[in-house]
């Protein structure tokens, strides 16, 4: 199984303890981003699930049409590859 | 979807929990000693075994190197966001550890030195590795001292803390309750690393030491003393003349970064002068209200 992205090695990411926070760090020197809500979902779809339909996953995880979904959350993770925290895989 | 850096002065900031500030520390520690090719040992906090003595807080990130790796570490972290606020010299009277603070992470505290272990800090730090272990903190890979030599640490550490309960605490779980073949191992890491000093706190021996050169130091650490006590126990532990000379002169000296720290700015001339002054003279008040008290 291949995630659709990977986390470079100079960003380290911990899941809070209420499961559904992602607190992702650009290390050594920061920022420190909090990712709550779809944000966490997207980046969870994104970098640990299949590639294969994480789109579709993230949709199921809201409860709202993929076609609904695909665009904002492309544009979460283009960002999020902006900012060195993701790569496509 | 929400997404908020936690820098981002542009609305209020999320709340991120102390745990994962200081598992991100222990990240950004690893990171650099990585990048300069460095080994160096998570101890301790977040890094614990967390069987040892589960449910333990901690408040910020203990990191140990070899003594000659240490001002390179030091150097680089201060170049990624890490200011220093405490240097080796000022830090305990163990002269153990640099402290720095990053505006995401949190304290680090930087070791050269771990108190107590040995025989010297290089060959304390060598049999340490070569048991090690590896944790994930921060989502990096770190690497942690074996179990057992976990436990010797968190003893070791706690002998110099005074009684404070979270040591009592420490030494309750990871010794005086533990089972014989878990302090059979604890007594032979106590021996690995010389550590029969330090060690004596925990057993209540350490009076059968009288004539080591830092018996005074792990007495005033575990008993409480003066400033004066604190110095003049520096001097009697610190090797050769040379040395004692140098911790002696600092004992009167002023630790502008510590001043800097609790001013919040810049000291001024002023009070690092008005702070020259006045340490000797805490020192001298606290001596002489024991002595009073005493004598009641």
């Amino acid at each position: 199984m291949t995630a659709a992205f990977r986390v470079p090695t100079d960003v380290g990411v911990t899941v809070g303890a209420d499961g559904r926070t992602v607190y992702v760090a650009s290390l050594p020197a920061g920022p420190l981003v909090v990712l709550e809500g779809a944000a966490a979902v997207i980046w969870t779809e994104a970098t640990a699930g299949p590639a294969d339909g994480w789109l579709g996953r993230v949709a199921r995880a809201v409860g709202r049409p993929e076609a609904d979904v695909s665009a904002d959350a492309e544009a979460f993770v283009a960002d999020l590859c902006a900012r060195g925290l993701v790569r496509p895989v | 979807m929400a997404a908020h850096e936690t820098t981002d002065d542009a609305g209020a900031p999320p709340t991120v929990p102390l745990e994962v500030r200081i598992g991100f520390a222990h990240a950004s520690a690893q990171w650099v000693a990585d990048h300069l090719a460095l080994d160096v040992l998570h101890v301790k906090g977040a890094a614990l075994d967390p069987t040892l003595v589960p449910g333990r807080g901690y408040s910020d990130a203990d990191v140990l190197a070899r003594p000659q790796d240490v001002e390179v570490l030091l150097e680089e972290l201060r170049g990624h966001g890490w200011d220093l606020i405490n240097s080796f010299a000022y830090g305990s009277s163990f002269e153990h550890s640099a402290t720095l603070r990053h505006r995401d992470f949190g304290l680090l505290d930087l070791h050269r030195i771990y108190p107590g272990a040995g025989p010297t800090p290089a060959a304390a730090f060598d049999a340490l590795w070569q048991e090690r272990r590896t944790t994930v903190l921060g989502g990096v890979r770190c690497a942690v001292p074996s179990r057992d030599a976990q436990a010797v640490l968190l003893l070791l550490h706690a002998a110099r803390g005074g009684g404070d309960p979270k040591g009592l605490h420490d030494i309750e779980s990871v010794w005086t309750s533990a089972p014989d073949d878990q302090r059979a191992r604890i007594v032979e890491w106590v021996e690995r690393l010389d550590a029969g000093l330090g060690f004596s706190v925990i057993t209540g021996t350490l009076d059968e030491h009288r004539d080591d050169p830092a018996y005074d130091l792990w007495r005033v650490a575990s008993r409480g003393g003066t400033r004066w006590d604190e110095w003049r126990a520096r001097v009697r532990a610190a090797r050769g003349v040379r040395a004692s000379a140098a911790v002696a002169a600092r004992s009167v000296l002023v630790n502008v970064e510590h001043l800097t720290l609790v001013r919040g700015r810049p000291v001024t001339r002023r009070e690092v002068v008005a702070e020259f002054f006045d340490r000797p003279a805490r020192g001298l008040r606290e001596a002489l209200g024991r002595r009073s008290g005493a004598g009641r």
